[in-house]
């Protein structure tokens, strides 16, 4: 019995399959599991990183980050940009595919190419065409002098509200166009007789985009949503090149003080910062599991 | 069955050529031959020589960046700047083989930036393997002292070091000097200069003489004529790294540690020196720039200020805007109570690594060029790189006695090596950086409204955190 399975046509198809996943495996396993297991043992670590000795007590780097001032407000600032620039991007992004979606709309593709344009450019550049355009001598506080909204230049990264908000508003020029791509995609699922059966109901455009878009929609969401969160918790690039972290650290976020524990100011304190990380990804773990569950409305 | 061995095999050779070609220059060649592989069986034992080749070479290349095999009359040397530290080392080769040897040849690779060495010794005293290290590096002096606390293995001192070491100034020495061990050759000289745009001073109605000397009172009064005079700024640095502390603090002759302790709380003239900066700041006396390329392209550059101070490489960077040529001149630092302030900030030091397998050559090759004062080696150094030094010795050279026309034929160079002479000697820390971050938060907060001696309170307590001093 177990000779004639093994010689089954089945049989040798699964063997080929796992032929063909054995390289990609080996490379995940060596260049990434392997790292994350060495990452954890490190992060029970301390000293300088030629001589790292296990912490005393082991769990020594887990409860420094608590008593961490600066770390606490990286998490803060990671946690405004999270609640404040996710649902204002994906509420934007989805009312957009919804516009876009419509057949009567003319330059469709025009327009959905624009939008999409910003994640095509790189996330050091455009930081770096933000910075320019909000510098105190920049384009964006020429154009407000000029039409008199300011009264002299004002220095929007160098105050705490105004440098949090461009990055907020970077975020959103960014990824917008992103997400309402999966949007867009997740519309071409739906049937169009769905929507024909609802205006011959008599239900407006409100009524349709609530009760049929959203509903159908709600896989893509949940993926969008997901991915959005594991993307802001890691933001790392827009708080170096756009803001350096500053003014007085209020802009900085997790990954970038991990950074800077780790490289970014000639110190190499790598027991604390995989402390951090780890800190991250249960962070990341119990936010993604959390959108599932609520998510989820299967019985 | 015997096309599937050959295929498992030539996918095995694929995965273990891609690890390989990770990181290393050759992986164009690899990835071509990775390709070759893939399409005929046939050629795979042409492939994999050339698999072996690429590996070859990429082997060499590694080896050409790093510290010359034993017994050569070749030195390696990392460097980061190719407008200023990199001609002074070409000057320091040129001057031993025209004295010394003239067989003797020096490497000099450049890197984009000064944390490339950092992280490269970060990386080898991590992993223990110090193999990719050159024989000499060149390092920023402020991180020196922590890097051979934390990587002891990654150095080697300057013992026995034919070096006239009283020739160099004190201040400078204290950086590279580790419990009275000489580990580094100073390259280039840190001491600070305040510079001023003295056609905006005279607009304002003050001199030069008004200002050399003078107490930071009447820095801030002159600051307010001049700022509503013309519309610039007498003072500007970087908010985020902020040195105006630490460089005002060593005027004064003070530091932020006392044996090894951050002191902040109980130090009087931190607080007033803070507070001076905070007030300079609110009264458009002093600029604060974002970050540092804010400080140089925008503040400096972009023609917003009559006044700087910083250490003397920042000479450059005033000097791109040539419209102000011959307006400018420098002195020194104001201080609390009056009289001439005298501090550096910034510089590096040329260090020779463990790797160095010609440890005997590059001590002589450094004593005999930036060690012994050498007129050849420092003359093309300021010529070609604008680098100036610190030893007296060759401080004298009628180089440094000429007029620089952009400072209105001020003899700079001269007075910037007599005002490195005075600079005092204040303890140094391995949390220098870290100082200078947590009161920079301090004070930006303190721009904003929040109370100053609760903010320093706060700077201290977070510096003691990350030190682990409770």
């Amino acid at each position: 019995m177990d000779n004639k399975h093994k010689n089954s046509v089945r049989a040798k198809q699964d063997r080929a399959g796992w032929y063909f996943l054995t390289p990609a495996t080996l490379l995940i396993a060596i260049m990434s599991f392997y790292p994350i297991i060495q990452a954890l043992l490190t992060s029970f670590k301390t000293g300088s990183s030629a001589a790292m000795t296990w912490a005393e007590p082991i769990t020594f780097n887990y409860a420094r980050m608590f008593q961490d001032r600066r770390f606490m407000t990286a998490v803060g600032n990671t946690f405004l940009y999270l609640i404040v620039q996710v649902p204002i991007m994906l509420i934007l992004a989805i009312l957009l595919a919804q516009l876009l979606n419509n057949k009567d709309v003319k330059f469709r593709g025009l327009f959905r190419t624009c939008i999409f344009l910003p994640c095509a450019t790189s996330l050091v550049s455009y930081s770096l065409i933000f910075k320019s355009l909000f510098a105190t001598q920049g384009l964006i506080n020429t154009i407000l002098v000029n039409l008199g909204i300011l009264k002299e230049n004002f220095n929007f990264l160098g105050t705490p509200w105004s440098a949090r908000m461009i990055i907020i508003i970077a975020l959103v020029w960014r990824w917008t166009g992103y997400n309402m791509v999966f949007y867009l995609a997740g519309l071409q699922g739906i049937e169009y007789s769905v929507y024909e059966a609802a205006k011959i109901d008599g239900a407006n455009g409100w009524k349709t985009f609530w009760h049929i878009t959203v509903p159908l929609l709600r896989p893509t969401i949940i993926m969008t949503f997901i991915m959005s969160i594991n993307g802001t918790l890691q933001l790392f690039d827009e708080s170096v090149n756009l803001t350096s972290g500053g003014p007085a650290n209020s802009t900085i976020t997790m990954s970038h003080y991990i950074y800077n524990n780790s490289f970014g100011q000639g110190v190499a304190n790598f027991g604390y910062a995989s402390a951090m990380s780890f800190f991250v990804f249960i962070l990341v773990a119990i936010l993604a599991a959390i959108n599932l569950k609520v998510g989820d409305k299967r019985d | 069955m015997k096309k599937k061995l050959v295929s498992m095999m030539l996918v095995g050779a694929m995965t273990v050529t891609a690890i390989t070609g990770c990181g290393s220059s050759g992986t164009t060649e690899t990835a071509e031959t990775t390709e070759e592989t893939a399409e005929t069986t046939e050629e795979s034992a042409e492939a994999t020589e050339e698999t072996a080749e690429a590996t070859e070479e990429t082997a060499e290349t590694t080896e050409a960046a790093a510290a010359s095999e034993e017994g050569s009359n070749t030195l390696t040397v990392w460097a980061w700047d190719a407008n200023f530290n990199i001609p002074a080392l070409e000057a320091a080769a040129e001057d031993y083989k025209a004295n010394v040897d003239s067989t003797f040849e020096l490497n000099i690779v450049e890197q984009s930036q000064s944390s490339d060495v950092e992280d490269a010794i970060t990386l080898a005293g991590s992993s223990g393997d110090y193999s990719a290290l050159p024989d000499i590096v060149l390092f920023q002096d402020h991180y020196i002292q922590r890097y051979v606390a934390d990587y002891p293995d990654a150095w080697n001192t300057l013992e026995g070091a034919d070096i006239d070491w009283d020739d160099f100034g004190a201040e400078k020495l204290s950086y590279s000097t580790i419990d009275g061990v000489h580990y580094g050759v100073p390259v280039d000289n840190g001491t600070a200069i305040m510079a001023y745009r003295v056609d905006l001073l005279e607009e304002a109605g003050y001199t030069l003489d008004d200002m050399t000397g003078c107490t930071w009172e009447k820095f801030i009064e002159v600051g307010k004529a001049v700022y509503e005079k013309t519309g610039k700024y007498l003072l500007c640095m970087d908010g985020d790294g902020n040195d105006l502390i630490y460089m005002m603090l060593q005027a004064e002759g003070q530091s932020q540690f006392t044996d090894g302790v951050p002191n902040f709380t109980e130090n009087e003239t931190l607080k007033e020196v803070c507070s001076l900066i905070v007030q300079m700041a609110q009264e458009n006396v002093l600029y604060l720039a974002n970050d540092w390329s804010d400080y140089t392209d925008q503040a400096i550059q972009g023609d917003m200020v009559a006044g700087v101070m910083n250490g003397n490489w920042i000479i450059p960077t005033i000097e791109q805007v040539s419209d102000n040529s011959g307006k400018w001149e420098i002195t020194s630092l104001p201080t609390i109570n009056g009289g001439e302030g005298y501090a550096a900030n910034g510089g590096s030091s040329l260090y020779i690594t463990s790797n160095s397998k010609n440890v005997e050559l590059a001590q002589k090759f450094l004593a005999a060029t930036f060690g012994a004062g050498s007129t050849a080696t420092y003359d093309a150094a300021l010529t070609n790189g604008g680098v100036i030094t610190c030893s007296a010795k060759a401080g004298e050279s009628d180089v440094y006695q000429q007029g620089v026309e952009y400072f209105n034929n001020q003899a700079i160079y001269a007075k910037i090596v007599e005002m490195g002479a005075n600079v005092p000697v204040v303890e140094q820390s391995d949390y220098h950086y870290s100082a200078r971050s947590v009161l920079a938060t301090a004070i930006i907060n303190a721009i904003n409204g929040a109370d100053l001696d609760a903010e320093i309170e706060q700077a201290e307590s977070d510096l003691k955190f990350e030190m682990g001093i409770n």
